[in-house]
């Protein structure tokens, strides 16, 4: 696939994304808000509750600062989530058309995602720009010019990570007729191991161990501790080395899945 | 009424028959919901390491609160949920017309037609969690508070619904295929968290204007007899009020729809 055709996709997708532009304002507005909305209450709770200043080594402004940031970051790393959008290609008789186009179908489906991330980017940067006017100076000056470019590395192999992991899954749509609940099931799953739901130092020792060697931590978690910081050197290229370990794993099995479905796939449609 | 009631039975049987023919989906579709509870219950279990108490309720409570919250989740999803999915679709290809020739009521068919089979595995599984819940709790229950609490997770399903409606609706003027559905979503999870951890403005919108709290947590406070008349009375109120008001959006809704696919 020519950088330019990859270019031209992309565009195409981020023009779709903006077709309904209020909507996708509204949603993305108040659906943030709503999450923010969420973790400020619960954990102004969890502190008063408790009677603790500090939680797992997080005081209530560190606290939402992660969230605000795992918000921001799990954005940018999902995308645009269309549910079981390859999976629809196959269920639909669409993807037939993708075999005889002369590039990659995965190939094509990145530039797609990566197109439908530009417009989600810009909404980051909107969103990071308001949410800097309420959090504590002492908590952002974590953030340095450093931190901020490993992350966009991190970031970026996330991203990829993320499509690499639901593709094999849509692949499943091959055989079964409808898969969007293997897709939810994913989004439930990477939430609470990924560290979208709660921090995981919040976690038992043996679960954090655990979670490092997994490639959940590397969509959300790891992005966040990046950009606050707590994270250089040996312990960065560890983590990165061990996501892109995982996606060289998840790719071999893209392929397996969508070698073997190619031969299973009809072509009839619904 | 009696009507009504046959049109609902032969919807569920054709549902069942419809469920049959894709039994890996249903599968999946049970396995995803108990992947939901699995990573609810893991949330509060983790919570519960570093409080003692959250929204002034203890872990015991806790539970029987968040195996409410999945009775409720079953019961919507059974019920509503697969109809709400294909509304704002039905209405961007014009395909609502075949309904609303129908000598019946359009929001009805279009709200009530697919009922999951698949999700009403879920609701027996719900349900157990929440005897679970209630049976390892360390006071018995009276009858009274059980019945109660039975019907107001009823009403606050009616409720779920009506406010799901209001985010569905608008797509009869704005033409999109979605709508503000995926607001709703991220909207209805402060109904999963105890109603007693919003404070101030918050709570004030969350048990009127945007009744999520009513759902689940009011019914729960019953069951630990933290709930007076007035709370009943306030969610009846709400519920009542809140679908008046979708009744009528919904009319205006369908006096706008246009029939044109786009």
């Amino acid at each position: 696939m020519s950088p330019a055709l990859f270019g031209h996709v992309l565009s195409i997708e981020a023009r779709k994304l903006m077709s309904y532009r209020a909507e996708f304002w509204l949603n993305s507005a108040f659906g943030f808000l709503a999450q923010f909305a969420i973790i400020y209450f619960l954990w102004e709770a969890m502190f008063a509750e408790s009677g603790q200043s500090i939680i797992a080594g997080y005081s209530f402004h560190d606290m939402l600062l992660y969230y605000i940031l795992a918000i921001l970051l799990t954005k940018l790393v999902r995308g645009q989530e269309r549910q079981a959008a390859l999976a629809t290609e196959i269920y639909e008789g669409s993807y037939t058309r993708y075999i005889v186009y002369p590039i990659g179908f995965f190939r094509y489906k990145y530039a797609q995602h990566l197109g439908a991330l530009a417009p989600i980017s810009v909404q980051v940067m909107l969103f990071a720009l308001v949410a800097a006017l309420f959090i504590d100076r002492q908590s952002l000056a974590q953030i340095s010019p450093g931190s901020v470019a490993a992350t966009i590395v991190v970031v970026a192999i996330g991203n990829l990570l993320h499509f690499l992991i639901k593709a094999p899954i849509e692949g499943v749509a091959f055989w079964a007729d409808n898969v969007w609940s293997l897709d939810v099931m994913l989004r439930f799953v990477v939430g609470i191991l990924g560290g979208m739901m709660l921090p995981l130092d919040l976690y038992p020792q043996w679960a954090q161990e655990l979670l490092t060697w997994l490639p959940f931590q590397y969509l959300t978690y790891f992005p966040v501790r990046v950009l606050l910081g707590a994270v250089s050197g040996a312990e960065l290229a560890t983590g990165i080395a061990v996501a892109l370990c995982w996606a060289a794993i998840l790719a071999a099995l893209v392929r397996v899945v969508w070698k073997r479905g190619d031969l299973h796939y009809t072509g009839v449609g619904i | 009424m009696s009507r009504y009631l046959r049109l609902y039975a032969y919807f569920v049987r054709f549902s069942f028959s419809r469920a049959m023919e894709f039994r890996l989906d249903f599968f999946f579709r049970v396995v995803m919901d108990c992947t939901f509870y699995a990573v609810q219950l893991a949330f509060f279990g983790v919570l519960y390491r570093h409080t003692t108490l959250l929204g002034g309720w203890n872990l015991d409570q806790a539970w029987v609160f968040v195996a409410g919250v999945f009775v409720a989740d079953a019961l919507q999803m059974t019920i509503f949920a697969n109809n709400l999915w294909w509304l704002p679709i039905y209405v961007n290809r014009g395909d609502v017309d075949y309904y609303l020739v129908r000598p019946v009521s359009s929001l009805f068919v279009l709200g009530t037609r697919d009922f999951a089979a698949n999700s009403f595995l879920n609701l027996v599984i719900a349900l157990g969690l929440l005897v679970w819940a209630m049976l390892r709790y360390p006071e018995p229950f009276g009858i009274g508070a059980l019945l109660l609490y039975g019907i107001l997770v009823i009403i606050g399903m009616l409720l779920f619904f009506a406010l799901h409606l209001f985010f569905l609706i608008p797509v009869f003027w704005i033409q999109s295929s979605r709508g503000f559905d995926e607001l709703f979503w991220s909207l209805q999870h402060l109904s999963q968290r105890p109603d007693r951890i919003y404070r101030g403005w918050a709570r004030r919108v969350l048990v009127s204007i945007l009744p999520l709290c009513l759902i689940t947590s009011y019914p729960t406070r019953v069951l630990f007899g933290e709930a007076t008349l007035i709370t009943v009375l306030h969610v009846l109120g709400v519920t009542a009020i809140a679908w008046i008001a979708m009744l009528a959006f919904w009319s205006r809704g369908v006096r706008s729809y246009s029939s044109a696919s786009s």
